[in-house]
């Protein structure tokens, strides 16, 4: 038997690596530790439709979406209406706010499934007939009726949670 | 082989030691290979006699005795077509009371003078091509170029045929050596993306196809492009490729996007010998058509296989080929070990364990069994090679260190089983230990220098404890980039 010395797993005699962190169990080098972050690297996360690609944590942004999830944060500016919705093959009309980074499919995501929009000082937020519901603070909203948001709501399109964060300037 | 006839055993490819069972069955591959209802080649006639006589004599043990007793004594003589090398992890085993492990590379490839004086053989393709509704678009209008552009490429004794499958199947191009390239190529133009995906129907037309031009001289070949999951039909296409397998048609799997069953398609492929392909992007598709003809060009022998026999407590636990084409190869009789090509050898990383009952003796017999090829270019059966790995166990553990070939391509092996132990881990609903596997395995791409790779794993190993499952590409990402890593990984430093 030969034990791990990483992670202590008992490998067989013979083993070269350890089966399960693996490590090499013989001969072996000295690894060099070495510190990466995941943070910045950007892998889908700001595959965002629209004008968002310019503003980042937008100054003029009027409200920001705050995924509360994934922690990132799509900022609403130079417009005053976004449909939000995932993007897939063939489909004839675009989101302007693409989930699908943020696992929209798995967290039922219909393709065109809700509107935010500013009208005057107000944020108005509208069910688009979505598969799996929207809701505000975890109430179901009926379809094509506006409702008001106030900041700090928490609203939910199917189970992907978003916190709205309203810039009252 | 002397200059003058060959043996009534060299005829069959058979060892003087053959059991009746196995002259048998070596008499009726190569019938089947030889018969003259299949075969107009020139000669290949008088061959069929030729195995007809040797069967004749051989099956009949008063006539084989006699027949032995006028052969010259048997020399062992090298294998003319394939030259083999047998690397071990270790040069011997340990007595001690439990169960070990011990690694063998097998390097297999053709003899020198062989690779250049062989002609390239010519090619029995079938392009099996997904049109259900979720092709449309770029895929399938890259689909259809790259096809017309294999098409135009082609020798004048290749074979290439078209199908189409959604949920029937329809043959665009039958098998035929044709001169209009013109109506075939329209006949390419034409295909309308519709309907859903159930590759069985797909198979077995491209199969029929194949089956039309098949010969042994050929590389016969299944090329299955899918962007989408089959549904029910699973057991059925095992089945076929199977099949396919027995009349020496390899398989490969090309998996489009990532809406496919990559398990799946590795299962048939590796049915086979074969392999399969992850085209995350429409881009790339003509990119890996082309690279896979080239290498089917490039066979020198399109099937190697293992028939070994089962030992009692000693077990290949698992094998792997490092190239030409990595891929995963399924444990089973005979092992399938896929083609050698011209200007790359086969290299095959085989895991054996030792049960501790067997350490009693001065020695194991870890394998016993023989390597057969059937080499395109050449009508007669090869003779097989016998493979007879054994080692010694010894009291105390040697000092030596295993080859670096053995522990570098290991090191790369173990990258993809850790993928592989996370997949498991995914599927079994055990997240946490699959974000673990995930961060061990980042861990060591790390110091690997594969720092974006190591990026990706460290990504879906937080998404899986956030999300409980894979981004839509991940999974796929990871397991053929590991795999990836992995060609070229057992040879020898220059």
């Amino acid at each position: 038997m030969i034990i791990c010395s990483n992670c202590k797993h008992a490998n067989m005699t013979g083993a070269m690596f350890c089966a399960e962190c693996g490590a090499q169990l013989i001969g072996r080098d000295s690894l060099t530790t070495q510190t990466i972050t995941t943070d910045g690297l950007g892998r889908g996360t700001r595959r965002i439709t629209g004008e968002l690609d310019q503003a980042v944590e937008g100054v003029d942004a009027w409200a920001n979406l705050h995924l509360l999830d994934t922690g990132q944060v799509l900022p609403l500016s130079s417009r005053n209406e976004f449909t939000m919705g995932r993007v897939s093959e063939g489909q004839p009309i675009m989101p302007d706010i693409d989930l699908s980074p943020y696992q929209a499919y798995a967290a039922g995501v219909s393709r065109l499934h809700a509107v935010i929009k500013r009208i005057g000082g107000q944020v108005i937020f509208m069910d688009l007939g979505s598969a799996n519901g929207t809701y505000i603070n975890g109430k179901r909203l009926a379809s094509n009726v506006e409702q008001v948001l106030h900041h700090g709501d928490v609203i939910a399109l199917g189970k992907l949670r978003l916190q709205v964060l309203i810039n009252s300037q | 082989m002397a200059a003058s006839k060959p043996d009534h055993y060299s005829i069959l490819g058979v060892f003087r030691d053959a059991t009746q069972e196995e002259i048998k069955r070596a008499y009726f591959e190569a019938a089947q290979r030889l018969h003259p209802d299949k075969n107009v080649a020139a000669g290949e006639t008088e061959l069929f006699l030729d195995i007809q006589q040797a069967y004749e004599v051989l099956s009949n043990p008063k006539r084989r005795s006699q027949y032995d007793a006028t052969l010259p004594p048997e020399i062992e003589e090298v294998n003319r077509f394939i030259r083999h090398e047998i690397l071990y992890s270790r040069p011997s085993l340990v007595r001690v009371g439990e169960d070990q492990l011990i690694y063998v590379l097998l390097e297999i490839g053709p003899r020198e003078e062989q690779s250049t004086e062989l002609p390239t053989p010519p090619l029995n393709i079938c392009l099996v091509l997904d049109r259900s509704t979720s092709m449309q678009g770029e895929k399938m209008d890259i689909l259809k170029a790259t096809a017309i552009q294999l098409l135009r490429s082609l020798r004048p004794q290749d074979v290439l045929s078209v199908v189409a499958f959604s949920d029937r199947a329809e043959v665009i191009v039958p098998a035929s050596i044709s001169l209009d390239k013109k109506r075939q190529e329209a006949s390419i133009q034409m295909m309308q993306p519709s309907g859903g995906t159930e590759i069985y129907y797909g198979l077995e037309a491209g199969m029929r196809e194949i089956r039309r031009t098949i010969d042994p001289s050929r590389v016969n070949h299944l090329i299955l492009l899918t962007d989408g999951n089959t549904y029910g039909d699973e057991q059925a296409c095992l089945q076929l490729a199977e099949d396919a397998a027995s009349q020496n048609v390899g398989i490969t799997g090309m998996g489009i996007g990532n809406e496919w069953n990559d398990i799946f398609l590795d299962a048939l492929a590796s049915k086979t010998g074969g392999t399969s392909a992850y085209i995350s992007k429409p881009k790339d598709i003509e990119r890996f058509l082309v690279d896979k003809f080239k290498t089917l060009v490039n066979i020198y022998a399109d099937e190697v296989l293992l028939e070994y026999q089962a030992q009692e407590n000693v077990r290949v636990n698992y094998a792997f080929r490092l190239q030409p084409e990595g891929g995963h190869i399924e444990i089973a009789m005979p092992l399938r070990f896929g083609p050698i090509l011209r200007d790359t050898p086969l290299h095959v990383m085989l895991e054996i364990v030792v049960g501790a009952q067997t350490l009693t003796g001065d020695d194991v017999l870890l394998l016993n069994g023989n390597l057969k090829a059937s080499i395109n270019s050449q009508t007669l059966p090869i003779p097989p090679i016998r493979l007879r790995l054994t080692r010694n166990v010894e009291e105390t553990p040697s000092i030596e260190g295993p080859p670096t070939r053995i522990l570098k391509a290991l090191s790369r092996l173990t990258l993809y089983r850790m993928q592989e132990r996370a997949q498991t881990a995914v599927n079994d609903g055990q997240y946490e230990a699959a974000s673990r596997h995930l961060q061990n395995l980042a861990t060591h791409l790390l110091s690997q220098g594969e720092n974006s790779l190591a990026k990706t794993a460290l990504l879906e190993s937080e998404n899986l404890e956030r999300m409980h499952s894979w981004t839509a590409t991940g999974s796929k990402d990871i397991k053929y980039s590991t795999r990836a890593l992995l060609l070229g990984s057992g040879k020898e430093k220059k």
